[in-house]
């Protein structure tokens, strides 16, 4: 976790230094007060204390903390490349199909569940993605292939 | 006699067919949100709030504060059938909760929740009404640098009731203010970080990022988190879910106290549910004459904090509806709400929309009501909802939030970012960065800015406004104060270790 908070730190750092280099680049004043710069370099220069302040945090204080890694994070890795790969497909299929997919896939990776549960929810919730959102709600969805 | 015409308004709106639907399907919604762990009320009203784009504002209001005051009623199931707060708000509740299931009074505890937070709540929504038209009618004194002001001493008050350390609570509500300047600046049109990307012009839609950072993120935490604990067989027949009139006499002084403190608790901005039931808890044992007994089941470590948690989720739509200030981060979703629909919540809104705001608070009554008889007499329903398995649910949850963030503009750009913004949750909570006060900075961010930058202009340019405005002085050194809470807490720790060693 030291090592992860150190990391956090420094990104927060990149981010604060980015804020004030972008936000030099907008007015700080203009004509009738602050300009669009004023608060963005404000943020920037306390986001980079912060982070400073944190960074030196890490070094001085010692101790045990909860591991950043758990024995289940490669799970949550899982679900994260799967919507990934759910999100890409929506051209393909669209969003109700591909949603759908999603829910039955998901609930057989990680629930274990029967194969038959998972194919009877992933179809409940195209038609109900399709309908509700859709037809009811006026939502105009991405359709797929075939249409939905 | 105002107050009286304007509830006989508000009750003629909440008694409506309609809104009494919405009502029911907003505490039922809300007793189910609670009651199923891994998901809280701002993720629900978040993943809700697109669908209810083209509601009526009132009705999809009078909704989600059913689920809000809701969740604090079903998270109690959870805490006492299985000893995991099904939310934040009933953590205290599995302390003596629990251990009344274990002894074979999950009945009594539940009722007395029930009951308490019914209590309560009602004494809660009379003090509103009073309490808000007060606020508002004082808040018709400010300008921008009260504004301003008072947005400085929400975001400080985040660090004494944040949790956590304070530089990170600091960090979060900068970076929810910089995810608030992203987009085209209202003032001089300028893009501000928006990289030549024209889907940034206009900014992060709230909607898009409260459905990352609530709904996509929680999935994430959740796997990780190993399945919650056994549920304690109970019996629920009608007769054991009465109290005894000893329970009624050890209760009755706690839901008092509780509910002082949860309506006080709730008004404070950043304030919140779950602050106030660890407060009311904390008092119950201090002022109790046996002390000891508070871990090992009994009932008023049980009516304090359930009583606070919904007296507070009440009382913290006084700063939403009077101020446009939200204090906790369900109502920051509100907020959200407000300005998708249009509408600035404000000391104006009492009189531009009485009808919404009356509408709102006199549902209140009805919900909490509904919610009492639905906690005694339907608890076996919701034991049953309690066993869906969390796998079925995420898969609802990305549904809802994929559809949600994409109906904003109608576009997959905005999917993405929600996605982003859900991995930026994610990993916030692990490097244990609250997530509360950037979406509270994000919600605020505009109006802070905006505040910051027109009572500037009136001054030209000169700081002075901020102390020469006794309000904004006030909110102003409170604000202060608050940040620098840590430095004061330390100094007194200093002090009290050197008195230690002299002795």
């Amino acid at each position: 976790m030291r090592i992860a908070n150190l990391i956090g730190g420094v990104v927060v750092l990149i981010l604060g230094l980015a804020v004030l280099f972008f936000s030099y680049q907008l007015d700080y004043y203009s004509e009738f007060g602050p300009g669009p710069g004023f608060l963005p370099l404000w943020v920037g220069i306390f986001i980079t204390g912060c982070a400073i302040y944190l960074i030196i945090d890490v070094f001085r204080k010692q101790g045990k903390a909860e591991a950043f890694f758990k024995p289940r994070t490669r799970l949550g890795l899982k679900m994260l490349i799967t919507i990934i790969i759910t999100f890409l497909l929506f051209p393909l299929l669209g969003f109700s199909i591909g949603l759908a997919l999603f829910t039955g896939f998901t609930m057989r990776m990680m629930g274990k569940h029967h194969w038959i549960s998972c194919g009877l929810t992933a179809v409940v919730t195209a038609i109900a993605i399709h309908f509700i959102f859709g037809q009811l709600l006026y939502i105009p969805l991405p359709k797929g292939m075939i249409g939905w | 006699m105002d107050l009286l015409n304007n509830l006989y308004t508000g009750f003629s709106i909440a008694l409506s067919f309609n809104n009494i639907l919405y009502c029911l399907a907003g505490v039922f919604f809300g007793q189910i949100i609670g009651v199923l762990p891994g998901i809280g009320a701002p993720t629900a009203i978040a993943l809700l709030l697109p669908l209810t784009f083209k509601a009526n504002p009132t009705s999809a209001l009078i909704m989600f504060a059913g689920i809000y005051y809701g969740v604090a009623y079903g998270g109690t199931i959870t805490s006492v059938l299985i000893n995991v707060p099904g939310e934040s708000s009933t953590v205290m509740t599995c302390l003596d909760g629990y251990k009344m299931a274990q002894q074979g009074r999950a009945g009594a505890a539940l009722s007395v929740a029930a009951i308490g937070s019914w209590l309560a709540g009602t004494a809660s929504i009379i003090l509103l009404m009073g309490f808000a038209m007060a606020l508002a009618r004082f808040a018709l004194r400010f300008g921008p640098a009260e504004y301003f002001a008072l947005a400085m001493m929400a975001f400080g008050l985040l660090t004494v009731f944040g949790g956590g350390q304070p530089v990170k609570i600091i960090i979060s509500t900068l970076v929810g203010l910089l995810i608030a300047t992203v987009g085209l600046d209202v003032v001089s049109g300028m893009p501000r970080f928006t990289f030549g990307v024209p889907q940034l012009l206009g900014g992060f839609d709230f909607v898009v990022v409260i459905c990352g950072i609530f709904g996509v993120a929680e999935i994430f935490s959740s796997m990780e988190e190993p399945e919650g604990g056994e549920l304690i067989k109970a019996k629920f027949q009608l007769r054991e879910l009465f109290l005894t009139w000893q329970d009624w006499i050890a209760s009755r002084s706690a839901i008092l106290r509780g509910g002082i403190i949860g309506f006080f608790t709730g008004m404070i901005p950043a304030g919140g549910i779950t602050t106030a039931s660890f407060l009311a808890y904390l008092a119950e044992k201090r002022v109790s004459k046996h002390p000891e007994r508070f871990g090992q089941g009994a009932i008023e470590g049980v009516a304090a904090p359930e009583s606070a948690n919904n007296a507070a989720s009440i009382s913290g739509f006084a700063p939403l509806l009077a101020l446009g200030i939200p204090g906790s981060p369900t109502t920051a979703v509100m907020l959200a709400g407000f300005m998708m629909w249009g509408i600035r919540p404000g000391p104006l809104l009492f009189q531009t929309k009485p009808d919404l705001v009356w509408g709102l608070i006199s549902s209140m009554y009805i919900g909490n009501l509904i919610l009492l008889f639905m906690n005694i007499f339907l608890i076996p329903v919701f034991v049953t909802i309690l066993r869906l398995p969390y796998t079925i649910l995420m898969g609802f949850i990305v549904v809802f939030a994929s559809v949600g963030a994409y109906s904003v503009n109608n576009n997959l750009f905005d999917v993405w970012m929600m996605l982003g913004f859900g991995v930026l949750g994610y990993v916030m909570r692990k490097l244990e960065y609250p997530i509360v006060p950037l979406v509270l900075a994000m919600v605020l961010g505009q109006m802070a800015e905006n505040s910051l930058r027109q009572a500037l202009t009136i001054s030209g340019g000169s700081l002075s406004i901020f102390i020469s405005r006794p309000i904004s002085a006030v909110f102003l050194a409170a604000g202060i104060l608050a940040y620098l809470t840590p430095v004061i807490r330390w100094a007194m720790k200093g002090i009290r270790r050197a008195y230690v060693d002299r002795e």
